[in-house]
């Protein structure tokens, strides 16, 4: 239904921007991001890692900016896809989007993992037993994604804004518990100015994803919400966070939150004993809802819809009798299962922050340079078009790809050293995705191309009938043929 | 540019094809919506009514508030309708404009792809 005057359609069911805020802020904030705030503390020296979050938090308004412009230009599910597409070409679009949906096989192992050990850890079982969690709660998850369960978008918001106030809560218990002390509050740069860079670039992946938002913005209710929600998710974020770490830094000696897959728990348990550590694991496993719901449905749908156009095998598009394209949800299961099994034997969670950090800083950049071109290659009105565009998109592109480098050299179990681990794992992701583009692709399309011509399927369309020819003048002679 | 002749002529058969294919009412069982569509290039406009997976009525006109909108070309439509084109790939080219939730959007192609897998 148009509303007269406005131009805008009115859906029965149209996402408004609490939902769509916290759709944005619970895509980014995963349990993972505790183990960020860790890895921030790893570079930024006693509780000077809040100033590494602020900046962090300002630059990510840049990067709101920047999707709030490109999902005005093409509001659309296809979002990045489509941006990339118009301003780097489909074959760098198809790549980059291929490798920046390993993230959601990262962040769901992770998050799998990250649970199987806080559970593990609190319900005092021997180590090997945490893999037996991170399995059921895979299996669960798929479960319900194969039967077609979708949070409805009332949880999903009820669950972020839940796990967002009980951790500022917690945190703001131990800042204010007694017995703790902030240390060195201003000494980001004091130490190394490059670990105060490091530390900024970690605190970016706090908010990696939060501009997942961009997917939903066919099922806005204006073309305006989606643009607030990408300010307003980061600004719940940097709060959350930046308690957060200011309860860690005054309670818990870093030495034991930095081999620790769970500071969360850690924090609970110095605030508020063994009811806080019980909270802080129930605020976990909630946590998973909005990982697990989000990230399967994202991931499916999208592999979904790259073998319906031909890019990937149509294996993967092939659906159950509840409409899910189970093939797809059942390769990123296995996928992210194999993933959580390396890291619950390697130990390395903090290199899965580096890579998700890493990945995010270069999203970020290409983004921003896909805006420089299309503010080339587009002049038609936007409902949102950043100030001074062009000067901050050079910015972007270059701050982040900066950023991006600064942790895929990081080596995130010694900040005092570096190690082109994380930037390795990207290459190497992006080489396959590039292979597989310019390789597997063709071969992809000839074999659909090859299997519809053998099915010799007509077009079932009639065909139009010639339009009528005119009636012939009496009055002119035939001409002669 | 189709007329709304074309279009009805291929609406009845797309009604025809998915309500007579059981695989797709099993598949669409819970499946209740309204849905209007928009030819950008003649701006005729008419309404699909999806009751319990069953195609129960395609009126010209928009009747009813939505679930889904989509917007193209007439011919775009026609060709849709008759399944001799992949909606997928024109919806990613942009050339197929939706309003919706993307769980709707995707039941929408799956109807297309259960009916036509090869188009």
């Amino acid at each position: 239904m148009t509303q007269p005057g406005t131009g805008e359609i009115h859906l029965r069911r149209s996402v408004g921007t609490a939902t769509a805020t916290a759709t944005s802020a619970g895509l980014a904030f995963a349990a993972i991001d505790y183990l960020g705030v860790v890895s921030i503390m790893a570079y930024a020296p006693g509780a000077s890692g809040w100033l590494a979050i602020g900046i962090g938090a300002c630059l990510v308004f840049l990067v709101a900016g920047v999707f709030s412009e490109l999902n005005g230009l093409y509001p659309t599910a296809a979002g990045i896809r489509l941006y990339l597409g118009r301003a780097l070409g489909t074959r760098t679009a198809l790549t980059v989007t291929f490798t920046y949906m390993t993230t959601v096989v990262l962040v769901i192992a992770a998050d799998a993992f990250l649970i199987g050990a806080a559970l593990r850890h609190v319900l005092h079982e021997p180590a090997g037993l945490a893999y037996l969690w991170i399995a059921i709660l895979l299996a669960v998850a798929t479960a319900a994604n194969l039967r077609g369960v979708v949070l409805a978008g009332w949880v999903q918001t009820v669950v972020t804004y839940v796990v967002l106030a009980s951790t500022a809560i917690v945190s703001l218990i131990a800042i204010f518990h007694v017995g703790g002390s902030f240390r060195t509050p201003l000494h980001l740069f004091g130490a190394k100015p490059l670990s105060g860079i490091q530390a900024i670039a970690f605190a970016l992946f706090l908010f990696a994803a939060f501009e997942w938002v961009t997917t939903t913005a066919e099922e806005a209710r204006g073309p305006k919400v989606i643009s607030r929600a990408l300010f307003l998710a980061p600004l719940l974020i940097w709060a959350t966070s930046t308690l957060f770490l200011l309860g860690l830094s005054h309670l818990v000696p870093f030495a034991a939150l930095h081999h620790s897959p769970y500071p969360q728990l850690l924090l609970g348990q110095a605030a508020l004993g063994s009811v806080g550590e019980l909270w802080m694991l129930a605020i976990t496993v909630l946590t998973a809802l909005n990982t697990f719901n989000g990230g399967f449905l994202v991931a499916s749908r999208f592999i979904y819809a790259a073998a319906r156009e031909g890019n990937l095998p149509p294996v993967l598009a092939r659906l159950n009798l509840n409409a899910v394209p189970w093939v797809a949800v059942c390769t990123l299961a296995t996928a992210s299962a194999v993933l959580a099994a390396v890291i619950f034997a390697t130990g390395q969670w903090l290199l899965l922050v580096a890579v998700g950090a890493t990945l995010e800083a270069g999203i970020y950049a290409l983004a921003s340079a896909s805006l420089l071109i299309l503010r080339r290659k587009e002049d038609r009105d936007r409902p949102f078009r950043l100030r001074g565009g062009r000067g901050l998109a050079i910015a972007g592109t270059a701050i982040f790809s900066i950023f991006g480098l600064a942790t895929g050299l990081a080596d995130p179990a010694d900040s005092s050293h570096f190690s082109p681990t994380p930037l390795l794992v990207i290459l190497v992701l992006a080489a396959i995705s590039a292979l597989y583009v310019n390789f597997g692709v063709p071969r992809v399309q000839a074999a659909t191309a090859a299997r519809r011509a053998a099915a010799a399927r007509p077009s079932r369309r009639p065909p139009r009938p010639a339009p009528e020819a005119p009636p012939s003048d009496p009055t002119v002679e035939p001409m002669e043929p | 540019m189709a007329g709304w002749d074309e279009l009805d002529e291929a609406l009845v058969d797309y009604t025809t094809s998915c309500n007579s294919n059981e695989r797709l009412r099993k598949m669409q069982r819970d499946w209740t919506r309204t849905l209007h569509f928009i030819c950008s290039d003649t701006d005729d406009t008419f309404t699909m009514v999806v009751e319990a997976g069953e195609i129960t009525g395609t009126p010209a006109g928009h009747q009813g508030v939505p679930d889904i909108v989509v917007t193209t070309d007439s011919e775009t439509f026609c060709d849709m309708f008759w399944g001799d084109l992949n909606p997928v790939a024109k919806y990613l080219r942009g050339d197929i404009a939706v309003r919706g939730s993307q769980e709707d959007v995707m039941r929408l192609d799956a109807i297309s792809y259960v009916i036509w897998p090869d188009a």
